[in-house]
């Protein structure tokens, strides 16, 4: 039995498959003062479901946000800092950009070190890794010393080009641990290998600010697996979208920040798999945001480094600044502050905005009548004929139509002169053309055509905008697989063990020091192969795959390529070369012209150990009960305005069948306007196609009469 | 439908297609810093995207630099009036002549019109500083320029591509009149190929809303850009303010520069008035009328707190007035690269009068402007390199808090240059990259604190080496009783023998071996430092930020030696005495 845990601030998933592949599930409410509560309570029913116990479960998959939360509330350990004589306020001077135009209100995030807290020692390297000045021990004594006594409770070094030579953050080390030995400790040079200052010190002192919380936390939850009798493995999700186990995990929980996304585009890359598409974006939307990446030919799409805490109203991710920069690779996933609790407003000229200011959870949207006064997302939603009005999650949650259309008229459609409907109806449309920059930033901003694409949305409020977003997105076909609000969960139960590691080599292809290269590929895939090995998996289990970014030389953005195995000579450099030229074709539209020199900046090795996969969808779908009522209006713009839809479950769409139609679950609506067909495959995944790619469903931005 | 109802523009249509224009923009920009070469664009985001209506009105623009928010309409109008009847399809027009609605030689506009069958339906624009355009010196930007001629290629409005056909003869004169061709025409291509991504984006626009349909909308945009302005103006207090600030001198001839500007707010538009300042000068730091008035565009946004759309309706309530043959709107042969500083300053003066309209949102001078240190020459071989490195920046304080230390001027949003990229591309080598002790002008809320540079030339050959800065007579500001920031410092070879100081405007040779430092000013404070909150005081203190000694010069606070305890009966005879 394997056992999938995600817990977010709001809900606690649990999925579980059973030896003979019976799926169960669980959504509860989280418990923040201690995690694992939330968790241990909902255990033993699981087993009694299943017909087993604790001794029966052979792994536990976790996701957390524990990392993330300690970021953005400040609550990580209390850390010091050690770098180069000149250099303490690198931290604080960060790449001195700021993420938002004409805002003199703005402040930097806090330093997660404070400048007290900040050392430097004598010692320098250049940027060829030679000792210009070797580490004055004794002054580095001295400042280990003076923060000895101020009850740090993690310590991070980092020196300059230490990427390149990593001697002395080692003698650095030994000092340490004879001083300190049981402080916790984060050396750049273990954590990244990779030129930049900034990047590899932020990224570091993140790994330091939250390991001692990590460490309590993985500590903890063992704990409580033991208590319960269940002596399986615990692995923990990364951010890169593989797993790694708890002890690693211990060391290293810099991986972990982004874990609970990565889920989601794990999921859906395992469906992709089964349903044989290729290229897919994920779409995730929930109360406060949406999110998106996506699937090229089955791959996912990493990015090389990412901001955690930076605000959500700064639609562009072109600037950087907000917040604190993690540059560990992790699925690219694209965040946009507009979810079903987000609030519609007119700004002062009178345009109307979403979000993204959300009612969240509490007070929630108006509908939910618990003390919420703004108009959301959900309110249009409701007022459209889009969500069941006996209310969410299965009759539990009655909704209260009247204040809804109060507010709406009152805050949008008054104000604007519009038809309530109208106004309603216009809420919807822009929240998908907000939504729709997150999936332009993970697809077209990169130069990949979406036409071929399908779209998978899943989260509570995904499934009802799904055509409309494949819509105005020129594609024609969406997927909403089975239990679309713990879609995120099954990702940790279809996850491969991962271990990245990056290197800077720095070198011009045409003269690449080809010896020195090898070397430090097979220094890296030594020391993963090692680290899985201590994990308890067998060499000829372990996959490696390697990759080196390059760029144009004088460019500043690398593109990350596949290298292909064995040895890296001349005819891999020039093949890799013209890879290159493809991909940025791709990507940017051009390629340079011949004899133009490339400079290889990294070299990347990632070790793989295949996982064991299972996912929703393995099983047929049980038969929904049916609705009280078979038809609901829904008002779908004005060229259709209000039709008649009938009120299907999954499992009566076993033949294709047109819309409008109204598919309401037990956590959200699936809502298949006009002119798109709906399908429930052998697996229980919903296939919703454009019948006519022509027609009314393409032209979702049409101008109101 | 009645015909009255088809010409009607509904609100929700109006926020999809500004929604889309700002993320066509945005993916514009997007694909300049993806495929720019030159660390300036790539690192600095010293460049602008814009989409503009077949009128040339601009109708988005890519979030990247305030500066030059204002820019690309008067450089497309100058293109327009020369080229009116004689746009087709295929063509790209480039500029970049300061006299000609350009802003100065570095920075380069490529227009792209955008057509839909042989019908114009608007213009995908790009504008970008360039590492080098040719000139006297590596770089092109040198404050000892005192003509337009001495600073590089001069382009006027041309045809770069002729119905789709590159113009071979400007690729060439390009190629032999730039130091690093590669860099400069791999720029020039990350521009081609965002204007063709906007191209894109417009013509999926055309397509789903007609092209007659999209110009009402283009207009309601402007208009409603313009409104949105002229409520905010409307909200401030009529009058007349004056303020004054200077810049040290112009790097030829000796002598402060005053930059006087007097702000006239009229019920719902505004009068920005430079009569009164300096002359156009000698030095390479005039600012062209269109630059002058991107950065009054900038100074009066950053006021305001509306989300204003990133449109040319914004400059419909604003009037700039300045004379001609003036620093603020020179004739030729003006030099003008390096233009910035002035730009900085007399948005530090439209400030300062700002806080007389609006005393409780400006705040006090930050460092007035990145310095720019550039060091070029040759490697063994005769390889050129041009090291140009901008160091930014701090702010001033705030009426209701400290300020930011060690952050960009929001004027010039730019990024710096990690040390360790410099090393591996230049010959330099990093040795300090730090905040400055009791730098931030002292106050109720602090100014920044000043960044440090540290460069040592680690090369072969004799280098040159070029700063271009400013404040160090002329300090960063404080306000209501804030004390000023320090002023800035370039020292060559700092502890050694030889030590040198260098004055604000450098351009001379450096030897291998040597180090230049340069100080940055630090920002000024707001209201009285002996209101300060004597806790606030002595956290500075435990961060280093503040010395024990300026606690007790500076804010009368008095810390005990060894504990750093606040000792509160000397603080209070210091404070109250």
């Amino acid at each position: 039995m394997r056992i999938g845990i995600d817990i977010g601030g709001t809900f606690t998933d649990i999925v579980c498959v059973t030896p003979d592949g019976t799926l169960l599930v669980r959504k509860v409410p989280s418990t923040p003062d201690d995690y694992s509560r939330s968790v241990l309570e909902s255990l033993p029913g699981l087993f009694a479901e299943a017909g087993s116990g604790p001794g029966q479960v052979q792994e536990v998959i976790h996701g957390t946000t524990v990392a993330t939360n300690a970021l953005l509330q400040g609550s990580g350990a209390r850390t010091a800092l050690i770098t180069t004589q000149g250099f303490r306020d690198v931290l604080e001077l960060r790449r001195i950009r700021m993420p938002e135009l004409y805002n003199w209100d703005w402040d930097k995030p806090p330093d997660l070190v404070p400048r007290r807290l900040r050392r430097e020692v004598r010692e320098r390297v250049d940027a060829q890794g030679r000792v210009i000045h070797p580490i004055d021990s004794r002054q580095a004594e001295q400042a280990i010393e003076e923060i000895a006594d101020t009850g740090i409770e993690s310590l991070a070094v980092c020196l300059i080009n230490s990427y390149a030579n990593p001697e002395h953050e080692e003698r650095l080390a030994d000092l340490v641990r004879q001083r300190l030995p049981e402080l916790p400790l984060s050396l750049s040079s273990r954590i990244l290998r990779e030129v930049r200052e900034y990047e590899r010190t932020a990224t570091t002192v993140v790994n330091a600010y939250v390991l001692p919380i990590v460490q309590r936390y993985v500590r903890s939850l063992q704990a409580a697996f033991t208590r319960l009798g269940m002596g399986a493995p615990l692995l923990i999700m990364q951010s890169n979208g593989g797993v790694m186990t708890a002890e690693a995990c211990r060391r290293q929980p810099v991986y972990i920040i982004e874990s609970g996304p990565a889920a989601g585009v794990i999921a859906s890359r395992e469906l992709a798999r089964r349903m044989n598409l290729d290229n897919v974006i994920t779409f995730d939307m929930g109360g406060t945001t949406a999110k998106a990446s996506i699937i090229e030919e089955g791959a996912l799409q990493i990015a090389a480094e990412y901001e955690v805490g930076s605000s959500l109203s700064s639609v562009s991710r072109l600037i950087k600044g907000g917040g604190h920069l993690i540059r560990i690779p992790a699925i690219d996933v694209a965040e946009v502050g507009a979810g079903g609790g987000s609030i519609a407003w007119r700004d002062a000229g009178g345009a109307l905005n979403i979000g993204p200011r959300s009612a969240g959870a509490s007070p929630g949207p108006v509908c939910y009548d618990q003390g919420g006064t703004e108009a959301t997302i959900t309110d249009a939603n409701l007022l459209l004929g889009y969500i069941n009005p006996e209310g969410l999650v299965g009759g539990g949650l009655p909704l209260n139509r009247r204040k809804a259309e109060q507010a709406l008229a009152e805050q949008v459609a008054e104000p604007l002169g519009l038809d309530l409907i109208e106004a309603a109806y216009g809420v919807h449309l822009l929240a998908n053309s907000t939504m729709i920059r997150a999936v332009r930033a993970v697809s077209t901003e990169r130069g990949r055509d979406l036409r071929e694409a399908v779209l998978f949305a899943f989260g509570g409020s995904g499934p009802i905008h799904a055509c409309g977003m494949a819509g105005s997105l020129e594609m024609s076909r969406a997927v909403v697989p089975q239990h679309p609000g713990l879609f995120s969960a099954f990702g940790l139960l279809s996850a491969d063990i991962e271990h990245h590691r990056v290197q800077t080599c720095y070198q011009d292809s045409r003269t690449a020091d080809l010896e020195r290269l090898n070397r430090l590929m097979e220094r890296m895939e030594s020391e993963v192969r090692q680290l899985l090995e201590e994990e308890g998996f067998a060499g000829d289990e372990i996959r490696i795959l390697r990759k080196a970014d390059l760029r144009y030389s004088g460019q500043s953005f690398e593109l990350s390529l596949p290298v292909p195995d064995g040895p890296l000579d001349a005819g891999a450099i020039r093949r890799l070369e013209q890879a290159f030229d493809e991909e940025h074709q791709k990507t940017y539209g051009h390629r340079a012209r011949e004899g133009e020199a490339y400079t290889l900046v990294n070299l990347r090795l990632i070790g793989r150990v295949a996982q064991r996969r299972s996912l929703l969808g393995d099983g047929e779908p049980a038969a929904a009960p049916r609705a009280a009522r078979s038809c609901r209006r829904a008002y779908f713009g004005p060229g259709q305005g209000w039709m008649e839809c009938p009120l299907p479950a999954r499992t009566d769409l076993r033949n294709p069948r047109q819309g409008p139609l109204l598919i309401d679950e037990f956590d959200t609506t699936i809502v298949v306007p006009p002119g798109w067909q709906a399908r429930c495959d052998g697996s229980g995944n919903l296939s919703l196609r454009l019948a006519d790619p022509s027609g009314e469903g393409r032209r979702p931005g049409k101008v109101l009469p | 439908m009645t015909p009255q109802r088809e010409s009607r523009v509904d609100p929700i249509t109006l926020g999809l297609i500004r929604n889309t224009l700002s993320s066509v923009a945005d993916e514009m920009a997007n694909t300049v810093i993806r495929t720019a070469y030159s660390t300036v664009i790539r690192d600095c985001m010293d460049f602008s995207t814009a989409l503009c209506d077949r009128e040339g009105r601009m109708i988005s623009q890519g979030v990247t630099i305030p500066f030059q928010l204002g820019s690309i309409p008067f450089a497309l109008e100058s293109t327009l009036n020369k080229y009116r009847g004689r746009v087709r399809p295929g063509d790209v027009f480039i500029m970049n002549d300061p006299f000609d609605g350009g802003i100065h030689l570095p920075d380069i506009f490529i227009f792209q019109p955008v057509f839909q069958q042989d019908s114009l339906v608007g213009f995908s624009a790009v504008v970008a500083h360039h590492l080098d355009v040719g000139g006297r010196v590596p770089g092109s930007a040198a404050c000892d320029n005192t003509e337009i001629f001495q600073e590089g290629l001069r382009l006027p409005p041309l045809k770069l591509y002729e119905e789709g056909r590159p113009s071979e003869s400007i690729f060439q004169i390009l190629e032999k009149n730039v130091r690093v061709p590669v860099m400069t025409l791999g720029d020039i291509r990350a521009k081609l190929s965002a204007c063709r991504t906007g191209e894109k984006g417009l013509l999926k626009l055309v397509d789903r809303y007609g092209s007659e349909v999209l110009d009402r909308y283009y207009e309601e945009l402007l208009d409603l850009t313009e409104r949105v302005v002229r409520a905010e103006i409307r909200s401030w207090p009529d009058g007349e303010y004056v303020f004054e600030d200077y810049l040290d001198n112009d790097g030829v001839d000796a002598g402060t520069i005053p930059l006087k500007v007097k702000l006239s707010v009229r019920g719902d538009s505004l009068e920005i008035d430079f009569t009164g300042s300096s002359p156009q000068v000698k030095g390479g730091i005039n600012s062209p009328f269109p630059f002058t008035v991107s950065c009054c565009g900038y100074a009066v946004r950053s006021m305001m707190r509306a989300d204003i759309p990133n449109t040319s309706g914004f400059f419909r309530p604003l009037e700039v007035i300045a004379p001609e043959a003036s620093i603020l709107n020179p004739v030729m042969p003006a030099a003008s690269s390096m233009r910035g500083v002035v730009g900085f300053r007399l948005s530090d003066a439209l400030f300062g009068a700002l806080a007389q309209v609006l005393p409780d949102r400006v705040p006090a001078a930050g460092e007035g402007g990145n310095s720019l240190i550039l060091i070029g020459g040759y490697r063994k071989g005769r390889d050129p390199f041009v090291m140009f490195d901008l160091v930014a920046g701090t702010w001033g304080a705030r009426p209701d808090k400290d300020a930011n230390d060690g952050l960009t001027n929001p004027g010039a949003v730019i990024s710096n240059i990690p040390a360790e990229l410099m090393e591996l591309e230049y010959p330099v080598r990093l040795e300090q990259y730090a905040l400055a002790t009791d730098s931030g002008g002292a106050g109720r809320y602090r100014g920044g604190l000043a960044v440090v540079r540290d460069w040592r030339y680690t090369g072969e050959e004799p280098a040159n080496l070029t700063i271009r800065s400013d404040r160090r007579e002329h300090l960063p500001y404080g306000l209501y009783g804030g004390q000023p920031g320090t002023g800035s410092m370039s020292i060559l070879n700092p502890g050694r023998k030889d030590e040198r100081t260098l004055p604000t405007m450098v351009t001379e040779t450096m030897q291998p071996g040597e180090l230049i430092r340069h100080i940055q000013p630090g920002g000024g404070g707001w209201g009285d430092p002996m209101s300060r909150d004597a806790e606030a005081v002595r956290q500075d203190v435990l961060d280093g930020k503040v010395s024990a000694e300026a606690a007790r010069e500076s804010y009368g606070v008095v810390l005990r030696a060894g504990s750093l305890e606040i000792d509160w009966e000397a603080t209070g005879k210091l404070r109250d005495g």
